[in-house]
């Protein structure tokens, strides 16, 4: 299996079963496989904050939601992470591919990745970053103590993940 | 009309459905006009509401009725293309356009200058857009909506500006609104 299939079953396996999409090129094997996923909703959306409307009105509706998305989109939604995520502790899983890090080719992609983790700090978001295929298991460490406790919950997908 | 007539008017002709509305004066409005477990308060997040529906009416097979202000459609227009991209029967966009942004002090909006939400929304081929301009054809319309299922609406509302004085602040707090929507719906 590859690690996007990797990932891809541990998702289905904590029951998520509500996706929204931003792209990147880390993410077009997962996104593929979700797309294709027909026990899913999915849709790609315009925006990432946009996104997290999305995912908030299918919690409220029962659904266990999440958002991949690159790094860089955590920019564009941090009022929509405090002011409705946090402020009506609706959880959501954030499946992040973590640009701007080592092995980066692109130079752009660096300064939200310097302020990806202070960015999710601040916004009181948990995240664990997941490096390897081995360290997969954190998604079901984060969803049992952070979601499940009603709070968001990211993970950081380096480039060595995907390798 | 005023947004609050137009918001009187559409609660009029629900019963049962889901109704997402978005910050500011519009929920204090609605919620003096006709509170229900059913209405979800947006509170913060400006742009957001008309997203928040769409997830719902994605998830459930109840009508999902979202109350939307110009200034905030304007602000998350891309939501207009994912709503005809995934096409809920069960979705009613209604844009209560004022021209301004009301609950801030009434500053002009672009559709104040020309831009038709309307237009915009059978450009993105909404197919069924509807366009009020008179508080009266409220009414028809909601009901005929509201007897089918055959969405997405996009029902644009011409109002004047202004406000009803001592509209007062939603006393519920962020979780009892989430709690109670959760459980009625």
């Amino acid at each position: 299996m590859t690690p996007s299939e990797k990932l891809y079953a541990k998702l289905k396996e904590q029951r998520l079963n509500f996706f929204v999409s931003v792209p990147c090129q880390l993410l077009k094997e997962l996104i593929n496989l979700l797309e294709n996923d027909s026990e899913v909703i999915y849709t790609p959306v315009t925006r990432e904050e946009e996104g997290i409307g999305i995912l908030a009105g299918a919690f409220l509706a029962g659904k266990r939601p999440a958002i991949v998305m690159q790094n860089s989109g955590i920019g564009n939604c941090i009022n929509a992470i405090c002011s409705l995520l946090n402020y009506y502790r609706i959880p959501i899983v954030f499946i992040i591919s973590y640009r701007g890090t080592k092995g980066e080719a692109i130079d752009a992609q660096k300064p939200m990745g310097n302020a990806t983790k202070p960015l999710l700090q601040d916004a009181n978001v948990k995240f664990y970053e997941i490096s390897a295929l081995e360290e997969l298991d954190l998604i079901d460490k984060g969803i049992s103590e952070d979601y499940a406790q009603d709070k968001s919950v990211a993970f950081l997908f380096p480039f060595s993940f995907w390798k | 009309m005023r947004r609050f007539e137009a918001i009187q008017k559409i609660m009029e002709t629900v019963t049962d459905e889901i109704v997402v509305c978005n910050l500011g004066h519009p929920s204090r409005e609605l919620f003096v006009i006709k509170d229900r477990q059913k209405n979800f308060y947006m509170l913060g997040s400006m742009g957001l509401a008309s997203s928040i529906g769409l997830g719902l009416a994605m998830s459930v097979e109840k009508r999902v009725i979202v109350i939307e202000g110009d200034g905030s459609v304007l602000m998350n227009l891309g939501t207009l293309t994912t709503i005809r991209a995934n096409q809920p029967k069960n979705f009613i966009l209604i844009i209560v356009d004022n021209e301004a942004y009301g609950s801030t002090g009434f500053q002009i909006t672009f559709t104040s200058k020309g831009i038709n939400l309307d237009k915009i929304s059978k450009a993105c081929n909404i197919h069924k857009t509807i366009l009020i301009t008179k508080e009266a054809g409220i009414k028809d319309v909601m009901e005929k909506i509201l007897k089918s299922n055959d969405g997405p609406y996009c029902v644009v509302i011409k109002t004047e500006k202004g406000l009803p004085d001592n509209i007062p602040i939603i006393p519920y707090d962020s979780i009892t609104i989430k709690d109670r929507f959760m459980r009625s719906i």
